[in-house]
């Protein structure tokens, strides 16, 4: 258990080419940190920095206060599982397990109490002795947490841990990494490029974009106010629709014009915007999937081109007069078969969306209007 | 009903004939490779057989003998053949562990290390690696001579020479270390391995048969040289490897009275290669091709 604490953190490659910047973020003991981003943003290079894989060009980490800058790996205190498992093909999971402590020249008797109870938590006691090869990606990478588990390190890092699942298994093994979580009660710091594992598993999650941290915050605060434009379409699924419209203000009260329509700005977002005295002009509208809903009469008038059944909801595609494209998400519950079937290509759809709900960001720097 | 009948016959006559044409293919390849081997076993049987006659010393116009025996084998233990087989086998035993560790050191370097003009150094060896050795030996001669280490003190002067050059031999290793996965070395370093823990607890054990491939050609190498061998004892009886001393009972002065020795030597000089051969061929096999592909 301890804390990590990232100071001006860069990495610059012999090429010259500069894959993380200025990183700087103060993790707190036991918390569970998520590092979400799309491929070459920098998050598995900063994860690999704190381990000590990585050179670090300039900036200091620090591990329960102690500069690690110039510690090998093995001197950090650290565990690590990899995406890929690493687990090592010629020894058994037992002695996968054991290699570390082994390492530590602890005594044999320790070290089967230790891995036994470790297989007993991850249930894998009946593959002990099984090679890797042997084994299922889900079983794998069960082995590869116990490996880092035993450690009983102060910080546990997992580098894209899941990405190599199917969905079903990703899914289990996400909760189970929760679970794990709660009985380690140690300091997590997690990669992935997945936006719902982010959300599900984070107390903070940090999302990068070549190489510079876009916002640092709950998964709630990240999805209610994101901080610009690259956050507000990263996080959630589907994305959230930008509309290019204008916000006009009227004495207190302040108005957007999507698509030739007039809709109120209300609720909090309203009084924020008053508050902060906010400027009309052009603005990016940023309204997430599930906030759009049909409506018989009035509305923007758009055409259906794809309707994907997603089980619990429809995901319509669809577009306005001047082709800008949508994506609405519609609860299945609420729909009668009639409506269903008459949600087909080509078909007219009126949506509408209310003002509370609405995102504004900046067209030139793309950042939050409501975020200094 | 009775066409369906005669398109499923048709479709077993083609079925019946590409049977027959890749039986006739795989019976004409069978017969050229029988007959490749014969004519490339033909040296071999001959030398054994020659080796187990005793009605004569000197080379004959035919191959089976007239009379078998052990009598060449028995000469060939009182000779100096003892002393010249145990040169090489030393020298041999030496620089295969020692081409062995330099070989699979700077390879390992090589794959995991990044350092300043690793490439170059990488393309200079190879550019070197392309002139024959032979280039060297007079001054490696010259070297060796005032070291001392020449004719009597051979042993020790050959290892040198074929030691020397050993890192330059990265190649195929380098290749099969860059299969297997980097995580593995960071799993281990992490898990509070040293590099050279790493090495050995992880990376030679997955790396078996680039080792025993490493090992098999670091012995080949000198058991069959020649050249050198010859060269840096300078005929000496006591240097000599084995071939230069089998060489020597084919000079024309020797030839009548060796010739069957010199035939049973080359058997006992055979055996053991063969037989590490044969036990370790998977091993050989995988190490040869186990860089070309990605697995």
């Amino acid at each position: 258990m301890a804390s990590v604490k990232l100071t001006k953190v860069k990495k610059i490659y012999d090429n010259k080419v500069v894959a993380v910047h200025d990183f700087d973020l103060d993790i707190k003991d036991k918390e569970f940190v998520v590092f979400v981003g799309p491929s070459g943003c920098g998050k598995s290079t900063t994860l690999r920095m704190i381990a000590g894989l990585e050179e670090i060009s300039e900036g200091t980490v620090e591990i329960d206060g102690v500069v690690v800058n110039d510690l090998q790996p093995k001197d950090r205190n650290i565990a690590m599982v990899f995406q890929n498992y690493a687990l090592y093909p010629h020894m058994t999971v037992y002695d996968n397990i054991a290699f570390s402590l082994r390492l530590q020249k602890m005594p044999e008797d320790l070290i089967y109490e230790k891995v036994t109870k470790a297989a007993e938590i991850l249930g894998i006691t009946e593959y002990l002795m099984r090679k890797p090869r042997a084994l299922s990606g889900g079983q794998r990478q069960r082995v590869a947490i116990g490996r880092a588990m035993v450690r009983e390190s102060k910080v546990f890092l997992m580098d894209e841990p899941l990405s190599n699942l199917d969905a079903k298994l990703r899914n289990q093994m996400r909760a189970e990494i929760i679970l794990l979580r709660q009985k380690l009660n140690t300091t997590f710091i997690y990669v992935t490029h997945d936006q719902t594992e982010a959300m599900t598993l984070a107390d903070r999650i940090v999302i990068m974009k070549d190489g510079f941290i876009m916002q640092v915050g709950t998964p709630a605060e990240c999805f209610d106010m994101p901080a610009n434009l690259f956050v507000a379409e990263f996080i959630g699924a589907p994305k959230m629709n930008i509309i290019k419209c204008e916000l006009l203000r009227e004495g207190d009260k302040y108005y957007v014009n999507p698509f030739g329509t007039k809709i109120e700005v209300t609720g909090e977002k309203g009084r924020e915007l008053a508050s902060r005295n906010v400027r009309a002009g052009k603005i990016l509208l940023g309204v997430r999937p599930e906030h759009i809903t049909l409506t018989q009469q009035g509305g923007i008038p758009t055409r259906l081109e794809v309707n994907e059944m997603m089980g619990s909801e429809l995901h319509l595609h669809v577009y306005t007069e001047d082709e800008t494209r949508l994506i609405v998400r519609v609860p299945t519950i609420g729909l009668t078969n009639e409506q269903r079937k008459s949600m087909v290509y080509g078909s007219a759809l009126n949506i509408t969306f209310e003002g509370k709900v609405m995102h504004f960001f900046d067209p030139e720097t793309e950042k939050n209007l409501l975020l200094d | 009903m009775k066409k369906q009948e005669m398109e499923a016959q048709a479709a077993i006559k083609q079925h019946m004939g590409l049977k027959a044409s890749a039986r006739i293919s795989n019976t004409v390849i069978y017969v050229i490779l029988v007959l490749m081997s014969i004519i490339w076993l033909i040296p071999f049987i001959c030398i054994v057989l020659q080796s187990f006659r005793t009605e004569s010393t000197w080379s004959v116009g035919y191959i089976l003998p007239k009379q078998w025996g052990f009598q060449n084998y028995v000469d060939l233990w009182n000779s100096n053949f003892k002393r010249w087989y145990l040169n090489t086998f030393i020298i041999a035993l030496i620089v295969a562990a020692i081409q062995t560790i330099i070989v699979l050191c700077m390879s390992y370097t090589l794959s995991r290390f990044r350092f300043k003009l690793r490439k170059s150094l990488m393309k200079f060896m190879l550019i070197l690696g392309m002139f024959p050795g032979m280039l060297t030996m007079i001054i490696l001669y010259r070297v060796l001579k005032d070291l001392g280490l020449t004719e009597s003190h051979a042993v020790p002067g050959l290892v040198l020479v074929y030691v020397a050059s050993s890192g330059m031999g990265y190649y195929v290793s380098k290749g099969f270390f860059d299969t297997i996965p980097k995580s593995l070395d960071e799993a281990a370093r992490v898990d509070g391995a040293t590099r050279a823990q790493v090495l050995y607890k992880i990376i030679l054990p997955l790396a078996k048969p680039i080792v025993i491939y490493t090992i098999l050609t670091a012995f080949m190498a000198p058991w069959g040289d020649f050249v050198f061998a010859k060269y840096v004892s300078f005929e000496d009886p006591v240097g000599m490897n084995v071939a230069v001393g089998l060489w020597k009972w084919l000079t024309p002065d020797m030839i009548n009275q060796r010739y069957t020795m010199f035939c049973a030597g080359g058997v006992i000089v055979a055996v053991p290669v063969a037989v590490l051969f044969m036990c370790l061929q998977k091993y050989y096999v995988e190490g040869v091709t186990g860089g070309a592909v990605k697995g």
